[in-house]
């Protein structure tokens, strides 16, 4: 419309430079000449031709998308839909990839309306959760993908062969290396044997994939990463070795711990002590706690530190025999100043022994006992009530809380867990 | 009685972000050793805080309303929200009586509901009068006030709008404010904005000016107006019609209401709250808006995909929409309502135009499938579109909805774009945008 055009031209330059223009609508007589103001005739035109060009506009066209392939997969529950987006929305944010896995383990898809964020999420997080929201996300998720260049990484191939192993970047390894050690657990451990003397730079990586389904034939190769020069990967196979029950490390560290932590008979009933080594002696660096040589500990935190990396280490199963005990009996005994140390020690034991046990107890204990305190403390309670059995969850599953204990977030974590879990178990039967 | 909210019911009434976090931090049992219902309608909880004793929580469902005694000033705080999010778990309870510090608030609630609303007469009639006449008086200055102050502007021409900055509306702004004509207020103030949005700026600066004008001579010929024409060009200059006049006077109008979209919109510390609404049997759109100050809530009785049996009164105006919920008899689930072409969302807004050249608003249903090019925008079976609005962005959830496939969208049509708010997915479920 060249009129309008023309109007707000002549209302750029202003009446006092410019010729108020005619303007013509078809079907209505031309307007007559204003004798008036020509700013006022200006709008005047103006607002006759607003109201014009609103009521006479024409749709355009646009340029359709391809279709996306349909995806066979039943969508998730309203519930658990709602469960995602408050994920998302910030609420237990590391729980997503629990999430994701379970709703792929049922065969589940995501709302389609909460793809863009998970795709979001995930172009910012690490590659294990960007091929989840890949493998959750499904034919939808690679169609948008298609039209976000942010997003491409859900439409990259894998590559599964050898070439991944030879020439791909350290992801790629790995991941070729887990599909291997999934398949033939056998050829994966020859690979890493094989592969260990000119990879100095991938022996962490080799001991993570090995970390999935440890079994008792890992415990060689283990043993020889105990004699690494890098303390990460010493720390790693010691780590390992101690979570394979009856490995021999785990019986070296049975033996030394239960000379730093005994039971006490005293006038007001058990309690435990802890007595720390003094010094980092040898041993400890041969089975991958902390640097080469002895070092006498001279801080009570070194001493701390040093205590946590030897409970973490030691199998359970040491206390529950030693002592005659239950996990929680165990867990309820008083330690003074040491308690922080020993729940975040036996936390990380049974995190990496998967005992759920333990993780029950500990979790009660949290509950029943004096709160937790320290950040070292929370972050245990944290990492385990994200990896308890989050049957815990359930009500009436955990021991009543202290009246006056405020509210503690591993039971707010389980509590979120088994509602999460129970809303995407339940979509698989109806 | 409708039964539990969901949890985003709820969630939307938390007057901001922190007291959201705070809520679900304390909707845990193990926060409260007491908490109750009475049949769904009311909730009532005793809450451990830092404080010595326990805060007692009591909402009431059917306002709602809530009364808490801990110190904060936000309604709801975040002991009721908390509690509202128990009771939306199913974990809230058990249903019984409620204790007496409960029960006399209840009490005092329910008698005030069902006392007689008496319409207060104005304490002095002649004096009402009065000050009726003098604002009258007052808007009609302002509005030739206006109209030199817009002449001005293209007489000098448009050109240097770029340079100025937000005091050259504001004070004109508030002079209308002074002059007692809040609507072009309003407008002025908005329009600080228009010379840094993007090419085209320049048309729409004209545009909101040529409806200004326009606005003022209407304002000052209003005597000589149609009624409804007249009621129009009132509410525009910001004359309020009290809803108890709307109430007495609307005829009421009984549908099934689709709750179609809602559109929250902040602005000088005033929350607005835009709820669509359509009724299938008698074909017509209503628009109902809730305001809260900062730090308490907005009506959340309507919720999206839902549809309520209700009288609802219409204000007056040359193309009814804006309306009150008069009487609510029944809410219920709905089907997706159906959709129309793009052709005939540009009719239909054609014709509302011919009745107030002011709409710049105006309700959207249509079937329609999402694409990027030219332009992110929505076209339907017959290959016609129409842009969305671009302060709507990607609108990334929709484009996911769609799959490339088409689907039913409601949204406001503005002559911008049209800004999507609900689109149905493949199971019919309303998913707001």
């Amino acid at each position: 419309m060249n009129s309008w055009h023309d109007l707000v031209t002549a209302s750029l330059i202003g009446t006092e430079r410019s010729v108020v223009p005619a303007v013509a609508i078809p079907g209505l007589p031309p307007a007559e000449d204003d004798p008036g103001d020509p700013a006022a005739a200006l709008l005047d035109r103006a607002a006759l031709l607003t109201a014009a060009r609103r009521a006479g506009r024409r749709p355009d066209r646009a340029e359709p998308l391809p279709v996306c392939e349909p995806d066979p997969r039943p969508v998730v529950s309203r519930a658990a839909g709602l469960r995602l987006a408050r994920i998302l929305g910030g609420e237990h944010p590391d729980l997503l990839s629990e999430w994701l896995a379970a709703a792929v383990r049922r065969g589940l898809r995501p709302p389609a309306q909460s793809l863009p964020a998970l795709l979001d999420r995930a172009r910012r997080a690490d590659p294990g959760l960007r091929s989840l929201v890949a493998a959750a996300g499904g034919p939808r998720a690679r169609w948008l993908a298609r039209l976000n260049p942010d997003w491409t990484f859900v439409g990259t191939p894998v590559l599964a062969d050898e070439d991944a192993w030879r020439f791909g970047d350290p992801e790629q390894r790995r991941s070729y290396l887990a599909g291997l050690r999934a398949r033939d657990p056998r050829a994966a451990r020859k690979l890493i044997a094989a592969s260990w003397r000119g990879a100095s730079g991938d022996r962490v990586m080799f001991l993570s994939v090995l970390a999935d389904n440890l079994t008792p034939a890992d415990e060689r190769l283990l043993e020889n990463a105990l004699a690494d020069p890098a303390d990460t990967v010493r720390s790693w196979a010691g780590y390992l070795l101690a979570s394979l029950p009856g490995s021999a490390l785990a019986q070296r560290m049975a033996t030394r711990a239960r000379g730093f932590l005994y039971l006490h008979q005293g006038v007001h009933g058990m309690r435990l002590i802890v007595s720390p080594p003094a010094r980092r002696d040898a041993w400890m660096w041969q089975d991958g706690i902390g640097s080469r040589g002895a070092v006498a500990l001279t801080t009570q935190a070194d001493r701390a530190r040093l205590m946590l990396e030897i409970l973490a280490r030691t199998p359970l199963r040491t206390w529950t025999d030693e002592f005659g005990l239950t996990p929680a009996q165990i867990a309820a005994l008083p330690a003074g100043s040491w308690a922080p140390v020993l729940l975040a020690g036996w936390s990380r034991a049974a995190i990496a022994q998967r005992d759920q046990d333990w993780m029950g107890a500990l979790i009660g204990r949290a509950l029943t006992g004096p709160a937790p305190a320290t950040a070292a403390e929370i972050e245990a309670l944290r990492q385990l009530a994200r990896r308890a059995d989050p049957a815990l969850g359930a009500p009436d599953a955990l021991p009543e809380p202290r009246p006056d204990a405020p509210p503690v977030i591993a039971a707010a974590v389980l509590q979120f867990r088994y509602e999460m879990l129970k809303e995407l178990g339940d979509d698989n039967g109806s | 009685m409708e039964g539990r909210w969901d949890r985003t019911r709820v969630l939307a009434l938390a007057p901001d972000a922190s007291s959201l976090r705070a809520a679900q931090v304390l909707a845990s049992g193990r926060s409260w050793p007491l908490t109750g219902t009475a049949d769904d309608s009311a909730l009532w909880g005793e809450c451990l805080g830092s404080a010595a004793t326990p805060y007692r929580t009591v909402v009431d469902l059917s306002g709602p309303a809530y009364r808490c005694s801990c110190p904060s000033r936000k309604f709801p705080c975040k002991h009721a929200l908390a509690l509202m999010l128990l009771w939306s778990d199913g974990t809230a309870g058990p249903n019984g009586g409620p204790p007496d510090w409960a029960a006399s608030w209840l009490a005092s609630r329910s008698a005030k509901a069902s006392e007689p609303k008496e319409p207060k007469a104005p304490a002095d009639p002649a004096a009402a009068l009065r000050r009726a006449e003098q604002r009258e008086a007052r808007v009609a200055s302002g509005l030739t006030e206006l109209d030199r102050w817009l002449c001005d502007q293209v007489r000098q021409g448009l050109a240097a709008s770029q340079r100025y900055g937000y005091r050259h509306w504001d004070d004109i702004a508030a002079r209308m404010i002074d002059a007692q004509a809040s609507g072009p207020a309003e407008r002025l103030r908005a329009l600080a904005a228009v010379p840094h949005s993007g090419p085209g700026w320049d048309s729409r600066l004209l545009e909101e000016y040529a409806l200004l004008r326009l606005l003022a001579a209407a304002g000052r010929a209003q005597a000589g107006l149609p009624p409804p024409l007249r009621d129009t060009v009132r509410s525009r200059l910001g004359f309020t019609v009290r809803q108890a006049d709307v109430l007495a006077s609307a005829t009421p109008v009984r549908d099934h209401w689709h709750v179609l979209a809602r559109r929250d919109l902040d602005q000088d510390r005033i929350r607005t709250r835009r709820t669509w609404l359509r009724g299938p049997r008698t074909a017509r759109t209503a628009l109902v808006l809730s305001f809260a100050a900062t730090g308490q809530s907005l009506d959340d009785s309507l919720t999206v995909g839902t549809q309520t049996d209700a009288d609802l009164a219409f204000y007056p105006a040359a193309v009814p929409l804006r309306a009150l919920v008069a009487t609510r008899y029944d809410t219920g689930p709905c089907a997706p309502p159906p959709g129309t072409t793009i052709g005939g969302l540009l009719a239909g807004y054609a014709a509302a135009l011919a009745e107030d050249p002011w709409l710049d608003t105006w309700p959207a249903v249509l079937e329609v499938t999402p694409a990027r090019a030219p332009v992110p925008c929505l076209f339907d079976a017959a290959g016609e579109a129409l842009p969305l609005h671009p302060g709507a962005g990607d609108c990334w959830p929709l484009l996911a909805l769609s799959g490339g496939h088409p689907l039913t969208v409601a949204g406001e049509w503005s002559p911008r774009g049209l800004w999507p708010l609900t689109a149905w997915d493949q199971d019919g479920t309303a998913v707001p945008l």
